[in-house]
């Protein structure tokens, strides 16, 4: 009889007054892979958390096979964690990187032959031959891979942990990581798979365990499974067979699909293809209408977002604002175009720390706010910042003040002021409220529906179902195509179903006509 | 946008300083504490002649040489063959215009073209240094250190190791000329920080600079055009060391083929002083142009003190570390390390 690698039994876990974790079990048995679903929110990433021993459950029971076959309680490193951003030292050779901190010694000094020959011979069973000497910066993405398994495994843990681990690898590079997936299966390695994208699931998971609101809400074996039921487990009962869709905060839809019609349309992407490998992407978005993009990660919708403000070129394909064809890849002609923009990550390229809350925020506008000697005046920079911080809700002690004193919540409203500052016509956010609190969530979308009621087309890319239930539609993209258009009132398993790549291009007529013979 | 309702006026300012005039007047009450202990030294020390014609006067081309620096340290790079521009711009238009006999090319060039030349020659050294950086990403530490060596061998290719000396009266007049009776070179320098530091603090340019080296992606994605300007801030700061080259050889009358060798270190050390990381984006040519009078004063002091001549390298470099200690306290603290891609 195969025993249990993974025994979880009525784990709960509390953030304040947040329940992640209500009462999960989950048994895994050695060899076995076991894919871990949920949606955002389902509580996946506490668990995982409490798996590695980064948090202490509440309550109830973890325990890991150890390297002697000995059920221990979880702690750190009884499990091997690859996860989605690499850890690795990209100027050490691969052996190095997997003994890293850990290098077998030899009169107190590294054993650098004993290093080559354990890590070459990890490397091989997961297929690899004279990988350990070179550098990490010279591999290709699943050699990396399976450099970070390796070093996740390296010392002992019996079950490996994969947060998203196609993630950054093409086609091909995932079907050889399945493929050594299962090996590793035969040789006894127990794997817990976590992954948005369940057509990977169904190709290489043993069995499945779906989280929602904190429990595991289906657990058997992939064959008990399919596509549907899956989705359905993960967005749990539906109140209302065509019922709108609710944000998360409670606060009712906002999107109307009609809104838009008959005005003038101001972004046109045509035919782009992001990169060589692709298939064209077309879409518009009219005057004042919100239209949401998004899909897993990868599937190329925040290129996109990326493309049309100006940051990146594409393969091939155009962008037009209001006719116009944009010269893609460059920032400042997007800007003058009419185009505005809320980069993906704060930190990295949506602030500078150390300017000032008004520097930030007109920050894209130094040309337009100089005075008479052509050097920027303070009196229009501080009258912009007070509309721009007005309309954004921006809470600062002082204009001057360093942007780096605010709250994460004020930050990200600076952004928002800065992509705002040159009076776009078209506004492109990539997500818009991430890392930002509830309150300065509602606060920002209050601000951005009365934008676009006042005229502004807004395009905004994202994976959060709050900021997608502002949009008056959806375009759903599937490897860097697009699967599907869905209008305001989508159920979450259309959706869930449509970022899945698995839904055939949304019915609009038949939509339309369900809507009308509701009316009559 | 427009249609904006504005904030009905914004408040009243308190009269109470921002971090960042804290940081720049840090080094005053410093400046005044080594005035005064200059005074009590040496009765010669506090006299208009002696502050003008050698603390000023002799702070005046590494002063301009520490702006130029820290036009490139705020934006993020550094630049160390400043330095071998000071000895190569006058080298090349002096040798231009002497003629053979004087150890010059024999071209008989005219002085103003020469001087022209020679401002090209460090723009295009400047651009060199810029595109290497940016285009290629080569690290600016080893670049311009490559620079360095290749421009100081090339000053002293040109003069044969010679010094170069009997310039024509438009070379001296940098050194020499005294309007208002103060000579042109403190002119020359105080221009050069009032301009500098205008435009720095004003100008869209020089706030472009600021926001380069705080968060290069980040403006890069607020449309700033980031190769570009990282290659106008290594000319910029090329040509203001050729100027301060060519005042340096206008007051000693000659060019040396060694002339602005080691400067750079005291530039830097002047430029942190005065509160300008190393990391980019931060401090102000106003705290540059405090961290120069406060060496240039602790240099005057060292002199007129009569410290013997052996030990005044080693006092100055204490006193350079004191300073930086003395600034960390004050409050200039380095940047917290904020999260980068």
């Amino acid at each position: 009889m195969i025993s249990n690698a993974i025994q979880i039994e009525h784990v709960a876990k509390s953030f304040g007054a947040t329940q992640a974790l209500a009462d999960v079990n989950l048994t895994v048995a050695q060899g076995e892979t076991r894919a871990l679903l949920g949606r955002n929110g389902a509580g996946k990433s506490t668990l995982i958390a409490a798996l590695t021993g980064g948090i202490e459950p509440d309550a109830g029971r973890i325990q890991v096979i150890d390297e002697s076959g000995v059920f221990t309680t979880a702690g750190d490193g009884s499990i091997g964690c690859v996860f989605q951003k690499s850890t690795l030292v990209p100027t050490l050779t691969a052996g190095e990187n997997i003994f890293l901190g850990h290098y077998p010694t030899r009169f107190g000094f590294v054993d650098q032959a004993a290093m080559r020959d354990q890590a070459a011979a990890m490397l091989y069973e997961w297929g690899f031959e004279r990988l350990s000497e070179r550098l990490v910066s010279s591999l290709e993405p699943l050699e990396k891979k399976v450099v970070e398994i390796c070093r996740a495994l390296q010392g002992g843990p019996r079950v490996l942990l994969l947060d998203e681990p196609t993630a950054g690898l093409d086609a091909g590079a995932s079907q050889q990581l399945f493929t050594k997936i299962e090996g590793a299966r035969a040789r006894g390695v127990t794997v817990i798979y976590v992954s948005h994208h369940l057509a990977e699931v169904f190709e290489v998971c043993d069995s499945v365990t779906v989280l929602r609101d904190g429990r595991d809400v289906a657990t058997g074996g992939i064959e008990q499974f399919s596509f549907d039921s899956i989705v359905s487990a993960m967005a749990g009962p539906v109140d209302g067979a065509d019922g709108p869709a609710l944000r998360r905060s409670g606060q009712p839809v906002s999107g109307d699909r009609d809104r838009s019609s008959g005005q003038k349309v101001v972004i046109t992407v045509n035919a782009v293809e992001l990169d060589t490998h692709s298939r064209a992407v077309s879409l518009e978005v009219k005057k004042g209408e919100r239209v949401g993009l998004t899909g897993l990660d990868g599937a190329g919708h925040i290129t996109l977002a990326r493309a049309i403000a100006g940051e990146v070129r594409v393969h091939q394909g155009t962008v037009e604002i209001d006719g116009k064809a944009l010269r893609l890849g460059d920032v400042a002609q997007a800007i003058r175009s009419g185009v505005g923009s809320v980069p993906e990550d704060r930190h990295i390229n949506g602030l500078v720390p150390d300017l000032s809350v008004e520097e930030n925020a007109t920050l894209t506008v130094l040309d337009r706010i100089r005075g008479p000697w052509g050097f920027v005046s303070r009196k229009r920079r501080r009258v912009l910042y007070s509309e721009l911080s007005s309309s954004w809700a921006i809470k600062s002690a002082d204009p001057t003040q360093a942007v780096s004193e605010l709250s994460g919540g004020n930050q990200q409203k600076v952004v928002l002021a800065r992509a705002l500052a040159s009076d776009p016509r078209a506004l492109v956010l990539i997500n818009p409220t991430a890392g930002v609190d509830v309150t300065a969530k509602e606060s920002i979308y209050s601000s951005l529906i009365e934008l676009s009621e006042r005229g502004t087309s807004l395009l905004i890319a994202s994976n959060d179902d709050d900021d997608l239930a502002v949009c008056d539609r959806v375009v759903v993209m599937y490897d860097g195509a697009v699967t599907a258009h869905l209008p305001a009132g989508y159920t979450e398993i259309e959706l869930m179903t449509a970022v899945q790549g698995q839904a055939p291009l949304a019915p609009h007529e038949d939509l339309t006509r369900h809507r009308e013979s509701e009316r009559q | 946008m427009t249609s904006t309702i504005l904030q009905a006026g914004t408040r009243p300012r308190a009269i109470r300083m921002s971090p960042a005039v804290r940081r720049e007047l840090a080094l005053v009450p410093v400046i005044i504490a080594a005035l005064i202990v200059g005074t009590i030294l040496s009765p010669t020390f506090l006299t208009a002649n002696n502050l003008l014609n050698n603390v000023l006067v002799n702070s005046s081309v590494l002063g301009i040489v520490v702006v130029a620096e820290s036009v490139i340290l705020i934006s993020g790079y550094f630049d160390l063959s400043l330095e071998s521009i000071v000895g190569l711009a006058p080298m090349v238009a002096v040798w231009l215009v002497l003629p053979s006999s004087l150890g010059g090319s024999g071209l008989g060039i005219p002085s103003w073209l020469a001087i022209v030349a020679c401002f090209a020659v460090s723009a295009i050294i400047g651009a060199i240094n810029g595109l290497l950086v940016t285009k290629l990403k080569l690290n600016a530490f080893i670049v311009t250190l490559a620079m360095l060596t290749l421009l100081r061998g090339v000053t002293t290719g040109i003069s044969g190791g010679q010094t170069l000396s009997r310039l024509p009266a438009e070379f001296l007049f940098l050194g020499s000329a005294r309007p208002f009776g103060i000579s042109i070179q403190i002119w020359i320098f105080v221009v050069v920080v009032i301009v500098v530091a205008a435009f720095m603090q004003n100008h869209p340019i020089g706030r472009k600079v600021y926001a380069l080296g705080g968060n290069q992606a980040a403006a890069a994605s607020a449309g700033i055009k980031t190769t570009k300007l990282t290659i106008a801030v290594f000319v910029f700061g090329a040509l203001l060391s050729a100027l301060a080259g060519l005042m340096l050889t206008g007051r000693i009358a000659s060019v040396t083929s060694d002339q602005g060798n080691g400067l750079i270190f005291t530039v830097f050390a002047a430029a942190v002083i005065g509160g300008i990381s190393l990391n980019g984006g931060q401090g102000t040519i106003f705290g540059a142009f405090c961290g120069v009078l406060l060496l240039g004063i602790i240099q005057n002091i060292l002199t007129l003190s009569r410290v013997p001549s052996y030990w005044i390298a080693a006092i100055y470099g204490l006193v350079i570390l004191c300073a930086l200690i003395f600034n960390y306290l004050a409050g200039a603290r380095p940047r917290r390390n904020t999260q980068r891609a």
